[in-house]
């Protein structure tokens, strides 16, 4: 196998065994933070999000059609 | 492009059917523009448990062209309050799709939370001039929390960590 896709997919398993073993812990610092975003001025009602979802739109249409192209050797 | 889920808020608007957009979708649309979004193929709603909201929020889905589900079989007609009264007892959700392949999932339940306690701190924002219900952002954080599946807890610890982020950048106070 190639030693970097090898080297790859061992990262994939450490970090699915990571993933099964994660607890995330609620801290004081992660509420103030969620505080300070929900009393930014385009966080309150009326702000207009028609944005967000073009975003994320123009991000996947983007990435959809990524082939993995074979390296020169 | 249109955001997809903007006809189906008209209608939902029009027949003042009550829902909170919640999950990933919901917390996206407080993600400050820098910051990195969380892709997401679907959005959750959060329905009283009310038959008339429920009756009123599949007629708003049928309206706005979309296939109402529940489970693998498509959702029983007469879309009724009979019908309405035997979800609410089930808690279950009802999954409304496309176009544009729109999934729009219709529950009764967020974790951690009552519809009316979430209802009294929402958001109304606005996507292509149609207003939004968005639960609070800490409501959704920490319903996620509650919920407590590894799906979640990953969205959480990476989410905290595109906050801060933020807290490098003064010029987003």
């Amino acid at each position: 196998m190639d030693p970097e896709l090898e080297r790859c997919l061992a990262g994939l398993r450490e970090a699915t065994e990571f993933a099964k073993s994660y607890r995330f812990e609620m801290t004081d610092d992660y509420l103030s933070l969620l505080a300070r975003v929900e009393a930014m001025p385009q966080n309150q009602s009326g702000a207009d999000k028609s944005h967000v979802w073009r975003a994320l739109h123009a991000f996947t249409e983007t990435f959809k059609n990524v082939r993995l192209l074979p390296r020169n050797t | 492009m249109s955001d997809p889920l903007a006809p189906l808020g008209r209608e939902f608007l029009s027949r003042a059917v009550r829902y909170l957009l919640i999950g990933v979708a919901g917390a996206n649309f407080y993600a400050p523009r820098p910051a990195p979004r969380f892709v997401t193929d679907d959005w959750d709603l959060f329905l009283p448990l009310d038959a008339d909201n429920l009756v009123h929020a599949w007629a708003a889905c049928d309206a706005a062209g979309m296939e109402l589900w529940l489970g693998d079989e498509p959702l029983d007609r007469p879309r009724d309050r009979w019908l309405a009264d035997r979800i609410i007892e089930r808690a279950a959700l009802t999954r409304a799709t496309g176009p544009d392949d729109l999934k729009v999932d219709l529950t009764l339940v967020m974790k951690g939370f009552d519809f009316e306690t979430a209802w009294k701190e929402r958001r109304a924002f606005l996507v292509d001039g149609v207003q939004i219900s968005t639960a609070r952002l800490t409501h959704i954080v920490q319903s996620k929390q509650a919920a407590g599946r590894q799906k979640d807890q990953l969205f959480l610890a990476t989410h905290r960590d595109s906050l801060e982020q933020l807290l490098k950048k003064p010029e987003l106070d």
